[in-house]
């Protein structure tokens, strides 16, 4: 705040300190020291009415899930963050924006780490899927940071929109088990759900929500172009934040996936075709960054895997994973952003040899790297070591597609951290940052006391499994010195990644053809074709809508007429049209009614305009015979002195008018013209036709008028429409009067051309 | 006879929505006209009872619903203010324009907004000095963009 001050006069350019930045790291801090609190106090929970109506609720509670994600989410937010105060400062002055920009990114970065812990605690699947979107809406606004450069821009959207078009599923999911269960609460959900078409409809919606925000195949390809966000952002988002956000999902609702086995036999399949896809691809990406997307991909694959194999080792195994992941590639990533500020580079073929350059960083991003490819001592053995454990009791192709899951692991990631630390010095190395490295450092070491002490670790993944599993959860990840399966899995596992490592022309093809094919006929061509299709559609759907007033109206009557005419025929209306009885005087009404009839097509027809108005003349005065005759001799006198005026009006108007009728346009072919009028006109008659034939066949049992009859000698009247005018319904009355008044003055005032008096 | 009312509304509203999309302004007040008398009949057909006017009732006696018919009063003094405003309008639209057609009204304001905006903006560059000034930051951003 002060150094902030102190500067301000001597010119923007100047670097201040990052006290909003600070502000959000201290605050993360104090969530993780809240959170471990909670987790060693056993956790608790509360929950109080939100939308009553709607039978919502605001309830959480901070369980083992919580806890594991929430002290992920603060932990690594912590380090995220005080890194983010030095590398956005530097983004800033690179790019030389001025520092107020920070109060576009810290706000943000807050609220995606609270939404991260609210999505954690939230137990009403409503709430569930707001605290999800809103963890989109965060990643839109941090991913395209960058907003003059158009890339960021689009990469923001195709975030957003995958992620959120996505989490309509969840929604869904919600309100069909509502329907089912009429509950929004997870766990009574969890208790209440059985084996059924409607769980795994459910299930299956739930998963794809929580698996196109993992990044999954195919909804994969959001998260490598989502690294053009800032470096702290990437590192967040890709560890603890955003793409946890999915699994977080999977994890907590679990017990209501297995009870279907082909969601869990899905959740496999796709989590496979992750790991491959993405590890593949990550063996020859270029940029830092992109390797570490497309591992990211892998990486939730093998979790997403776990979660398909179920039971208490998957869960258990996938619990354990997303703690490790966390820790590895938010230090990688991190890594990433320390060379690229450094050096000015961000793809690997620029780059080498910074070990002897960089070796505190080189040796805390090798400890990251080998946590990722599970090398021993580090909390990584113990993920991979569950894995095969997990994989093994599922069956032999989970058990092969396990090793290989771990092979190009061992590859890309080998192939990262040797290309960037060893081999021939590449790139200059310009300024260095302590704090850009320091954050890296602390990772490192979490990571290496996992792998020496690992109680604290799987204590957590226990508690998060016991959630996910529906009962406790007993995970004994050890060093065992001898050939179990595990062992010689991991050993196979080192020893391929190793072989494909010295292979990299043959790698590199494969790697090379399977980013052609994904380029060519992939998940994101189809994206681009949907999206440019939509834009197209929407501006022709436009340039029609307003092209004249008309078309501007029908733009809005024509759905509504539609929705309304769908809604009728979805009702049913046997029986509820009556055509009524002909008696007494009715026979003399009849012919008046007909006579309104052709004289009204006579006006829709007639050339002439006097024709119009003598035509609606003959309108009014049937009408008002006719009212005589339903027994409303108030109403036939009234229409009579009207119809009287409006006809002499009408005349009037017309004779001071200039004489010449209406030329047909010959830019619009009239018959085509008149024959849409009489189309809509035809559609608006038989609505009418329909829905007061309808309301008519329906009378009501009774009405007020018994009592209006019943209170009129009272009124101190004899004629009950009269009384009900003046009396019982005097207010309406007098609206009535001022509408006439206020009318009479309009039309006094255009006729005398704006003076009223 | 429920019927027979329906199909009478039904005419009444449907012609009146027919007029109403003619480009001829006294062809649409006689739509608006027709549509009111359509809510008018619709209205009265809806009483619950049939019978002797609703004058001096003695108990017992069968008498026409008289609530519909109070509202339907409403309904014809409401119309008849509307269509006199109406065709006040419509008469003033014609003297100025020297036309009846909607599309050649539309067409005449909107070369007048033109006109409008013409002159405003002359004003404007006259005020803020020369129009170049105007156009950097333009010229900025769509590079921006392009890159």
């Amino acid at each position: 705040m002060t150094g902030n001050r102190a500067a301000a006069p001597e010119g923007a350019v100047r670097t201040t300190v990052d006290w909003q930045g600070w502000t959000a790291c201290v605050a993360a801090v104090a969530g993780f020291v809240l959170c471990l609190l909670g987790w060693l106090a056993g956790g608790g929970g509360f929950s109080v009415p939100w939308a009553p109506s709607l039978d919502l609720r605001l309830s959480f509670t901070f369980d083992g899930l919580s806890a594991l994600y929430g002290l992920l989410a603060t932990g690594v937010g912590a380090l995220v963050f005080a890194y983010g105060t030095r590398y956005l400062t530097e983004h800033l002055e690179h790019q030389r924006r001025p520092m107020l920009e920070r109060w576009r990114f810290w706000p943000w970065m807050l609220l995606f780490a609270l939404s991260m812990v609210g999505l954690a605690t939230a137990q009403d699947l409503v709430l569930v899927f707001v605290f999800f979107d809103l963890t989109a809406v965060c990643s839109y606004f941090l991913i395209g940071f960058d907003r003059s450069d158009r890339e960021a821009r689009t990469s923001a959207l195709m975030a957003m929109l995958v992620t959120v078009v996505a989490a309509v599923a969840m929604l869904i999911a919600a309100v069909v088990l509502y329907a089912v269960h009429g509950t929004f609460s997870i766990p009574e959900l969890l208790a209440r759900a059985d084996s059924s078409a409607t769980t795994t409809l459910a299930g299956a919606l739930l998963a794809v929500a929580a698996l196109a925000k993992s990044a999954q195949v195919p909804l994969h390809f959001w998260l490598p172009k989502a690294m053009a966000a800032p470096t702290p952002v990437s590192a967040y988002l890709h560890s603890a934040a955003m793409v946890a956000a999915g699994v977080l999902v999977i994890g907590r609702v679990h017990p209501l996936l297995a009870r279907s086995e082909a969601v869990l036999t899905g959740m496999l399949v796709v989590g496979a075709v992750s790991v491959v896809v993405g590890g593949v691809l990550a063996l020859r990406r270029d940029r830092l960054k992109q390797v570490l997307a497309y591992s990211t991909i892998s990486q939730y694959g093998y979790i997403v895997m776990m979660y398909g194999i179920g039971g208490k080792e998957g869960t258990g195994a996938a619990a354990f994973y997303v703690l490790a992941h966390g820790v590895a590639k938010s230090a990688l990533f991190m890594t990433a952003g320390a060379v690229t500020s450094a050096t000015g580079q961000d793809r690997l073929s620029e780059l080498g040899g910074l070990g002897r350059r960089m070796p505190v960083l080189a040796v805390a991003s090798g400890v990251a790297a080998a946590t990722l490819a599970a090398l021993p001592l580090t909390v990584g053995f113990f993920k991979d070591e569950l894995f095969f454990k997990a994989a093994l009791a599922h069956g032999p192709v989970t058990a092969v597609l396990s090793v290989l899951a771990a092979v190009l692991t061992f590859a890309y990631i080998g192939r990262f951290w040797t290309t960037l630390f060893l081999g021939p010095p590449r790139g200059e190395v310009g300024t260095r940052s302590g704090l850009l490295v320091a954050p890296v450092v602390v990772m490192a070491a979490v990571a290496v006391a996992g792998g020496v002490v690992a109680e604290p670790f799987t204590r957590l993944a226990e508690d998060a499994a016991a959630v996910s599993a529906g009962g406790p959860v007993d995970l004994s990840p050890a060093y065992h010195l001898d050939a179990r399966p595990e062992n010689l899995m991991a050993l196979a596992a080192w020893a391929l990644g190793v072989l494909v490592l010295l292979l990299p022309r043959v790698t590199g093809r494969v790697s090379r053809a399977v980013a052609v094919a994904g380029e060519r006929w992939g998940p994101k061509r189809a994206y681009e074709v949907v999206l440019h299709g939509l834009d197209r559609l929407s501006t022709v759907l436009h340039d029609r809508e307003v092209r004249d007033l008309r078309t501007s109206i029908a733009a809005v009557l024509v759905p509504a007429g539609l929705l309304i005419g769908l809604a009728f025929a979805a009702t049913p209306t046997a029986g509820a049209y009556v055509v009524g009885t002909v008696a007494g005087a009715d026979w003399m009404i009849l012919p008046l009614l007909v006579l309104v009839v052709v004289t009204t097509v006579v006006i829709a027809r007639s050339r002439s305009r006097m024709a119009v108005a003598l035509a609606l003349a003959v309108v009014g005065f049937a009408l008002a015979a006719q009212y005589a005759l339903l027994g409303a001799p108030d109403v036939a006198l009234v229409a009579v002195v009207v119809e009287t005026m409006l006809t002499l009006v009408f005349v009037a108007a017309l004779s001071r008018m200039p004489h010449d009728e209406p030329v047909p346009d010959p830019a619009i072919p009239l018959r085509k013209r008149r024959r849409k009028d009489a189309l809509s006109g035809a559609v608006a008659g038989l609505a009418v036709f329909v829905s007061v034939w309808g309301f008519l066949s329906q009378p009501a049992p009774s009405s007020v008028s018994d009592e209006h009859i019943r209170l009129t000698p009272e009124a101190h009247g004899g004629d009950v429409v009269t009384v009900i005018v003046a009396d019982f319904r005097g207010l309406d009355t007098l609206v009535e009067i001022t509408v006439l008044l206020a009318a009479v003055a309009g039309a006094a005032t255009l006729i005398r051309r704006g003076k009223l008096w | 006879m429920i019927l027979a009312f329906a199909l009478v509304a039904a005419v009444l509203f449907g012609s009146g929505a027919y007029l109403l999309l003619k480009r001829d302004l006294i062809r649409m007040v006689a739509g608006i006209m027709l549509i009111s008398q359509c809510a008018v009949v619709t209205l009265l057909a809806s009483s619950l009872t049939r019978g002797q006017a609703a004058i001096a009732v003695r108990p017992g006696d069968q008498v026409s619903d008289p609530l519909p018919q109070a509202l339907a009063l409403t309904a014809l003094v409401i119309g008849l203010a509307t269509v006199a405003m109406l065709l006040a309008l419509v008469h003033r639209a014609i003297v100025v324009f020297r036309t009846a057609e909607q599309d050649e009204i539309a067409a005449t304001e909107s070369e007048h907004e033109a006109k409008l905006e013409q002159e405003r903006q002359a004003d404007r560059e006259e005020v803020e000095g020369s129009p170049e000034d105007e156009e950097e930051p333009e010229t900025a951003r769509d590079a921006g963009r392009s890159r």
